[in-house]
């Protein structure tokens, strides 16, 4: 596709932390005011400046469980996996700073009118949640699958709020699972897949968590048939496509760019 | 900002309205900055580097961050001139026409794929300002030893690449022996240096004993290597009469104006466009106070201004 003055999206917004809090082991929830709000769509992601350390230059891409137009507020929960996190996590209310945004390509309404099943792992539940609050709004139908290592490390209020997001279907169900059976079922999302696969029929899978789930629920989509999309993490060093960092191996022997062409793949076309 | 200082620099024959250009690999193909300022302010944009044909470029992970700068491996990843003509072309054409010069960068793993893709690059680039030619890439013809680490390596790949285009043809050196480099490129017809490239480097993570990067080094860029940027301006300028555009770690106008002192006709911001992404719009402004704070009235009395 040819490139215009108009095909950049990302701008430049300052944002101001309303709250940020602990809500699981390891992981954080912050709402922060921002005019991207009114721009973001479900699965795209933003590229925050965290201040503290002059040392460390790059922004810290971060994707978001729900954007509110109306109130001007975004939330995103994120694990502390390195320093930038580390120092995102010690941002108090009122402490301001600017993101790089919309960056990226979110979820794609599925076609059809069937029901979708979702599949978080670990820290992929935001984006997952955002993609539930998209098929409620459209009045889709879904099922879903979340997991952790343990209980300690699910974030709860997500889990909460993706109940309410499939509460007006009845016949919906959300399983939640861990690795050590601490909280819900004993074992991997996959499982919990599998036997949902079995029993129900889906029009498409939607997935975001660990690099080592996502390769096994888009095969097991594969095999059933169904069209999957995955949300994929990289190493980023702009989120805007200036730096060709974030590369994404594909089946057919060419490379994507995550923050350009993702991070939402077609999970059948990705070289896992 | 509106001052009366003339900020016009020519670069070796690309006339550029101020001394602000961006370094290939930090500026995508420019369009992508366009939402967070008007592009056409700065002096000139570098396209990253395209070659003769498409090139993958190295496995995730690319990117790593150090204390004050970034390392990568992204390995030239390009769509090759012919693509990148088809789907940038357009946009480049007009945002020269806006008044920005566009440089294009070639590249190659060998002299003869460095010819091709200066060759292809002066016949799908008509809107192209200059053509800048990347000697810091493996030579793989040569055992992987860099195309231009050594005077007689760089006079030869300039020598190959100087009859096919009658564009002002820039080198862009790596951070060793710019001296003797310099003066080699200037003797086999460059009319402009480029420097410097990253700088090599390794990050380890010890927990898994393993390279952050897919491969065990990468470039080092970003405010980290400044200071060593500027003395290699510094050396280059004294060695030829063929102007520079200064590049590494330039992320105020400051920096700028440390490099122009220190000989740079032309500025390039790079890694700070990825973390900043007004930094080139902002280091424009800056240099435009510094000079009117020094009292000159046109930018080029700074060049080279600097005094031991």
């Amino acid at each position: 596709m040819k490139a215009t003055r108009d095909s950049a999206r990302a701008h430049l917004f300052d944002f101001a932390v309303v709250s940020n809090e602990q809500v699981a082991e390891g992981a954080w929830c912050m709402v922060f005011k921002s005019e991207v709000a009114a721009l973001l769509a479900p699965g795209e992601f933003v590229e925050v400046s965290v201040p503290g350390d002059p040392s460390q230059v790059l922004r810290v891409p971060l994707s978001f469980s729900r954007a509110d137009a109306e109130a001007g507020t975004v939330r995103i929960e994120y694990a502390v996996v390195g320093d930038g996190t580390r120092r995102l996590s010690l941002m108090r209310p009122g402490d301001t700073s600017t993101l790089v945004g919309p960056c990226g390509h979110g979820w794609r309404l599925p076609g059809g009118e069937g029901r979708v099943l979702l599949v978080a792992g670990g820290i992929g539940l935001p984006p997952v949640l955002a993609a539930a609050e998209m098929l409620a709004a459209a009045g889709r139908t879904f099922d879903a699958v979340v997991g952790a290592q343990r209980g300690s490390k699910l974030v709860g209020v997500d889990v909460d709020l993706l109940r309410e997001a499939a509460s007006a279907d009845p016949a919906s169900r959300v399983v939640v699972c861990t690795d050590d059976g601490s909280l819900g079922r004993a074992g991997f999302t996959t499982d919990a897949m599998a036997e949902l696969l079995a029993e129900r029929s889906y029009d498409a899978v939607l997935t975001c968590g660990p690099t080592v789930m996502m390769a096994g629920v888009a095969r097991l989509a594969e095999g059933a048939g169904i069209a999957c999309q995955a949300s994929l993490e990289r190493m980023m060093g702009c989120g805007f496509g200036a730096c060709s960092c974030c590369n994404v191996a594909m089946r057919d022997g060419t490379s994507r760019s995550c923050c350009m062409d993702g991070p939402v793949f077609n999970a059948g076309e990705v070289a896992w | 900002m509106v001052s009366n200082v003339s900020m016009a620099v020519n670069l070796g024959g690309i006339h550029m309205k101020n001394p602000v250009n961006t370094a290939s690999g930090t500026f995508g193909h420019a369009w992508q900055f366009e939402g967070f300022y008007d592009v056409a302010r700065l002096g000139a944009v570098t396209c990253k580097g395209v070659a003769a044909e498409s090139w993958p470029g190295n496995p995730a992970p690319r990117v790593c961050e150090v204390s004050s700068g970034i390392l990568n491996s992204v390995g030239l990843e390009n769509p090759g001139a012919r693509a990148f003509a088809e789907q940038y072309g357009d946009y480049l054409g007009e945002l020269s026409s806006r008044g920005c010069a566009v440089i294009v960068q070639a590249v190659g793993h060998s002299v003869d794929e460095c010819r091709r893709s200066v060759e292809l690059l002066d016949e799908v680039a008509p809107w192209a300002a200059g053509i800048e030619v990347n000697i810091s890439c493996p030579n793989l013809a040569r055992g992987g030893r860099l195309l231009g680490g050594t005077p007689e390596d760089a006079e030869e790949v300039v020598s190959a690449v100087r009859p096919l285009t009658k564009k002002p043809l820039l080198v862009k050196l790596a951070p060793a022996r710019v001296g003797e480099i310099a003066r080699a490129c200037e003797a086999a017809g460059a009319d402009a240096l480029s420097l410097v490239n990253t700088v090599n480097a390794m990050s380890i993570n010890v927990h898994t004993r393993r390279s952050r990067l897919s491969r065990p080094t990468g470039g080092l860029s970003g405010p980290a290597i400044h200071p060593i940027a500027v003395r290699m301006v510094w050396e280059a300028a004294q060695a030829v009469s063929i102007p520079i555009n200064g590049i590494g770690g330039v992320a105020t106008g400051e920096d700028a104006a440390e490099m122009i002192l220190a000989g740079a006709t032309t500025v390039s911001v790079g890694t700070a466009n990825l973390y900043d992404p007004a930094a080139a719009s902002r280091v424009l402004d800056e240099l435009e106070a510094w000079a009117v704070e020094q009292g000159v009235s046109d930018i080029n009395e700074l060049i080279g201004a600097f005094e031991c």
